[in-house]
């Protein structure tokens, strides 16, 4: 997750309402790895993995993710 | 270096001299007299803030000893020594700017930049005192505030009106009866002078060591729980908080009349007890050590500088430094809160953090999982380490950790912990080593460090 990718949308997760339900890791496994706790490790994604992304968005019960797009020009 | 700087280099003629009292104080300063020259180095005069205090070990900021013990100024002490305070007018925002006032709760963030966002907001502002000092061994703020509550409420109602608040709450930990006394004495002194202030609410809030954070804060004062929460702008015309350290107030109080103090003030733990002092930004580290009495043996191996959620610097990279936010910035290390704690002689600074870790993870919300679970699995694998019992490759799983847990909880208390952990993994690297390969210190004490009592 340290890649940085320069102007393209970022995964984000708010730690107070993430619970660790894992949902979003078996969704999106190109763009979210687990820590050894089972919560989200997430940041920059890749173009490839917004779409994935998005859905785990979608799945958290938690609602705790989101995508951060770059402003629109 | 510091000479460029305008924060090291007071500017009296920064302020128009036209709004201002004399410069001069009526008289010597009242507390200060008190004080004899310490060789840590600030003429009695120089001290605007505050007399050294001897305090006991851990807990809130009870004087036991010192020029500074029992000393609280009066309202007429204080105007006789200062003057009364000039309105507070957005000219004060200016005015911080150029003598470079920054937030001394650790962080050293400019000030004017914090007020600047704050004047951006239409909504109504509440203005917050923080004198909730949660460092286990910091109490510069209620030493301050025992010693010169008009400086703080002098501080709060020039921020109070230079940013337009509604409201202003003096903010305090739940176990510290002592500032609140003095505050509290301190506003009823006020009722009789001339001049308005703004009216203001003392409050207790939880003793917890989160229950400074100022998001905690800004949460509690709105009804909430004093825990902290993720930071976020208000929207137009939504309620905002801004939250000032003490000790921040203070300094503003002194600069609104012309004075900027060159000293910092600076809490350093001793063996027999914490020494609160204010000094020259130009002593050096070593020079406040002898100062307080750490002349009396072999120097220091390290030093943690800014308490428990701070890091440690080896002796050869510190003892120069001057107390001086900017000369540790420059160094690559941050002086936060001026909290100075040297690891004695034949204590093990492997055990030490372990033991503060173990004491940071007890003081986590208990809100986000990589704090929550991250923090206990740091402690674990430094207890481990510390005892010299840890199975191959603990060593590895305490990085990954420290990785894994960095910049992933909602505030900053869990980079507090590993920051502490990666400054002790540079500075007792090979140390560290052994105890990983099992050998551990002989005859090392458990942890020397004082730490509170479980306020959970």
């Amino acid at each position: 997750m340290s890649r940085r990718v320069v102007q393209g949308a970022v995964l984000r997760v708010d730690p107070l309402l993430c619970e660790g339900v894992g949902l979003c890791a078996r969704i999106a496994a190109d763009a979210i790895d687990l820590d050894r706790w089972g919560y989200p490790v997430v940041g920059p994604l890749e173009p490839g993995a917004l779409a994935q992304a998005r859905r785990a968005v979608k799945a958290c019960p938690r609602r705790a993710l989101w995508v951060e797009e770059p402003a629109a020009r | 270096m510091s000479e460029t700087m305008t924060w090291f280099a007071p500017d009296r003629t920064a302020a128009d001299p036209a709004e201002l009292p004399p410069l001069a104080p009526a008289g010597p300063p009242a507390v200060a007299s008190a004080a004899p020259v310490l060789s840590v180095g600030s003429p009695a005069t120089a001290r605007l803030l505050l007399a050294d205090a001897w305090l006991s070990l851990v807990g809130p900021a009870v004087p036991a000893g010192g020029p500074g013990a029992g000393l609280t100024e009066s309202a007429i002490a204080h105007l006789a020594r200062l003057g009364p305070r000039p309105p507070g007018t957005r000219a004060l925002v200016d005015l911080v700017e150029r003598v470079g006032l920054t937030g001394h709760g650790g962080a050293h963030g400019p000030v004017a930049l914090k007020w600047r966002a704050v004047l951006r907001g239409t909504g109504p502002l509440t203005l917050v005192a923080n004198g909730a000092e949660s460092e286990p061994v910091s109490a510069k703020d209620g030493t301050l505030m025992r010693q010169r509550p008009h400086l703080v409420l002098d501080g709060m109602a020039l921020a109070a009106e230079a940013l337009g608040a509604r409201r202003v709450v003096v903010w305090l930990h739940g176990d510290d009866d002592g500032a609140r006394a003095a505050i509290e004495h301190a506003l009823a002194e006020r009722r009789h002078l001339p001049g308005a202030d703004l009216p203001v609410e003392v409050v207790s809030g939880p003793s917890h060591y989160l229950s400074g954070e100022s998001n905690a804060i800004a949460r509690a004062i709105a009804g909430g729980p004093a825990l902290p929460t993720l930071r976020r702008f208000p929207g137009p015309g939504e309620p905002s908080t801004v939250v000032q350290n003490v000790e921040t107030l203070a300094r503003l109080a002194l600069v609104a009349r012309g004075l900027v103090p060159t000293t910092v003030l600076a809490t350093v733990l001793t063996p027999t007890g914490r020494r609160v002092v204010e000094v020259e930004r130009t002593v050096r580290v070593a020079d406040l050590l002898t100062g307080v009495g750490w002349s009396l043996g072999p120097p220091p191996q390290a030093v943690l500088v800014g308490g428990y959620g701070g890091t440690w610097i080896a002796w050869s990279q510190v003892a120069d430094l001057r107390m001086d936010p900017e000369d540790f910035r420059a160094a690559g290390f941050a002086l936060g809160a001026g909290v100075v704690v040297p690891l004695p002689p034949g204590a093990c600074g492997v055990t030490e953090t372990a033991a503060m870790t173990a004491y940071l993870a007890s003081m986590s919300a208990h809100q986000c999982g990589p704090c929550l679970f991250g923090l206990p699995a740091l402690a674990g694998s430094l207890e481990l380490l510390a005892s010299g019992r840890a199975p191959a490759g603990e060593l590895a799983r305490l990085h990954a950790d420290v990785r894994a847990v960095e910049g992933r909880g909602a505030c900053r208390h869990p980079d507090g912990a590993t920051r502490l952990i990666a400054s002790a993994v540079g500075v007792f690297a090979d140390h560290l080593a052994d105890h990983a390969e099992g050998r551990p210190c002989q005859s090392v004490p458990r942890s020397v460090f004082p730490m509170p009592q479980e306020q959970r």
